[in-house]
């Protein structure tokens, strides 16, 4: 357990470490979440994060939540004898974040270079690809929509709503979905201002997201105490099979 | 999304509507009880579609079949279809065959190309099996119909004459046949190295074994087959739960719940379908599913990337 704890705080460290480096002269964005954190109750099923904050006037704004990035070993499809698709080379990607959804107020490519590069086309160009692959771009994008139908990669163009601030600067509002298939974790929340296709301003905040309730005692149980959770599954499973065999045996005698 | 049918599954990582997972349950429960497979070869990908991450839906799949596999297994002993002694052989044979098999694809692995191979063996072996069982069955239920009842075993082959022959003849009362304790080792063995090959309970390749090898009743080979499956599944859970951490027990316990009803209602409904029409039915499902194993090979994917570990 304390393994898991120093891992998790090491993984905190390098996410805060990692982020997106501070682009020269932007200026601090401040941005509020609404929850600060997430808890992963039995009867989670996604839940929606509202982003709001100030920008300069007259930016386009950039709303991104991001997961930690780990390294993620997979297989290559490939064709056998030209004819028969088939699991082929193993590769690993690296720097592969859990989750990344990027909101904009406009287009990502109506951004510009730098807008553009917040999305999951600038994602893609900072996943490395491991192994002896001919076509890297093309497995990252393969990656890309593996993830996407997963629900865990998602651009949201639009969804960042701009308003008029008191002090002639501008407020932007996003109400985020985070995905069902949410692990617990540290993510990132992450604003951008843009200005002539340019990073004026940016900020960002951690978003803890844990296990709470039966989740967390399962998922407890099945990590520290994988055996006797394996015998308890078992020992349960035989029960209720014969729970409910004699219950229908109840049933069916005349 | 307001209606509270979902749960967190806490291993999978994702949250499930509970009513799907249960209607999931039920219906690969029917067909567990009616033929006496595991189910995993249709359960393990219906998981994987609905969100669950391949090694998860598959040690899950192992943790429910074990529920189901009891509720079979105690339906179908009430119908006096289970032959103990003859499901502790193979078992044994099962699990020394299973130990084998996992030495074989480590070698295949190093070799290379071992998924080739695998998916080879199991197109051709559903192929074969199911091929087989189509074409015999069908046979035996137009001779039924036109009457003619032509002493089945008449030819003595070359196999049954080997048998025959073997040291520790046994009496399997239940299956009323009497051979070589020898024969179910030596099978059960076989059906184990290829089930860890294929990573599948081999409750498919099992039913027929016992059936046109060891010349078994179609009843009671589907009530034995459930009852070797239980160990089969007990074990597996617990392994994986030790050494990969991937059995998710609430969504186990989901599916448990609906695959132990539909196991029930299977033994009933199969107590109601002869044996060629058990033997048909079984058939058409295993082409069925190697008609899909095929597509698969042949169409391309969406993705042209796989998780490792998945089968």
């Amino acid at each position: 357990m304390r393994q898991l704890t120093l891992l998790g705080l090491a993984l905190v460290l390098g996410l805060a470490a990692a982020s997106i480096a501070p682009v020269a002269g932007a200026a601090e964005l401040t941005f509020s979440v609404e929850p600060a954190s997430v808890t992963i109750d039995t009867f989670y099923d996604g839940r929606t994060l509202a982003v709001r904050g100030q920008a300069p006037a007259g930016s386009a704004v950039v709303v991104r939540v991001v997961g930690e990035k780990s390294e993620l070993h997979m297989k290559e499809k490939g064709k056998v004898f030209g004819l028969l698709w088939m699991n082929l080379d193993s590769l690993a990607f690296s720097g592969v974040p859990s989750v990344f959804i990027a909101a904009a107020s406009t287009g990502f490519f109506d951004l510009g270079p730098a807008g553009e590069a917040l999305g999951l086309s600038g994602l893609e160009a900072t996943i490395g690809v491991e192994g002896a692959v001919a076509d890297k771009p093309a497995l990252v994008a393969e990656l890309v929509n593996l993830k996407k139908q997963e629900g865990l990669y998602r651009e949201d163009q639009g969804l960042v709503r701009l308003g008029q601030g008191a002090d002639g600067s501008a407020t932007f509002s996003a109400d985020i979905g985070l995905p069902s298939r949410l692990s617990p974790g540290t993510y990132r929340v992450e604003a951008f201002a843009l200005q002539g296709g340019a990073v004026v301003a940016q900020g960002g905040s951690l978003l803890p997201a844990s296990l709470v309730s039966t989740p967390a005692f399962l998922a407890r149980m099945a990590f520290d105490h994988g055996g006797l959770y394996g015998v308890l599954a078992t020992v349960i499973a035989l029960l209720a099979g014969l729970a409910i065999g004699l219950v229908f045996q109840s049933k069916g005698a005349h | 999304m307001s209606i509270p049918f979902h749960l967190y599954l806490p291993i999978a990582g994702n949250s499930v509507n509970v009513l799907a997972i249960l209607g999931l349950g039920g219906a690969v429960g029917l067909l567990s009880g009616i033929f006496g497979v595991g189910g995993g070869f249709l359960m393990t990908p219906l998981l994987i579609m609905m969100g669950i991450p391949p090694t998860v839906a598959a040690a899950s799949d192992s943790n429910q079949i074990v529920g189901a596999s009891t509720s079979g297994t105690l339906a179908h002993f009430r119908l006096g279809n289970v032959d103990f002694k003859m499901g502790f052989i193979l078992l044994l044979g099962g699990v020394a065959g299973g130990a084998l098999g996992v030495q074989i694809i480590k070698i295949l692995r190093q070799m290379g190309n071992a998924d080739f191979l695998i998916n080879l063996t199991y197109v051709l072996m559903l192929g074969f099996v199911g091929g087989y069982m189509f074409i015999e069955s069908l046979q035996s239920m137009q001779k039924t119909k036109s009457g003619r009842t032509e002493a089945p075993k008449a030819r003595k082959s070359v196999y049954s004459a080997v048998v025959g022959r073997l040291p520790f003849q046994t009496e399997f009362t239940r299956s009323g046949i009497r051979l070589s304790a020898l024969v179910p080792l030596v099978l059960g063995t076989l059906v184990g190295v290829l089930a860890a090959i294929m990573g599948v309970g081999g409750g498919f390749i099992m039913v027929p074994v016992m059936v046109y090898l060891l010349r078994m009743p179609m009843h009671v080979v589907v009530g034995t087959s459930l009852f070797q499956i239980l160990f089969t599944c007990v074990n597996v859970t617990i392994m994986q739960s030790v050494q990969n951490h991937t059995v998710d027990f609430v969504l186990a316990l989901l599916l448990l719940i609906g695959s132990s009803i539909g196991a029930q209602l299977g033994a009933k409904v199969g107590r109601k379908l002869g044996g060629d029409q058990l033997k048909i039915l079984l058939a058409s499902l295993v082409l069925i599913i190697m008609g899909k194993m095929l597509y698969e090979l042949l169409a391309r994917p969406d993705i042209l990337l796989a998780y490792v570990g998945g089968h």
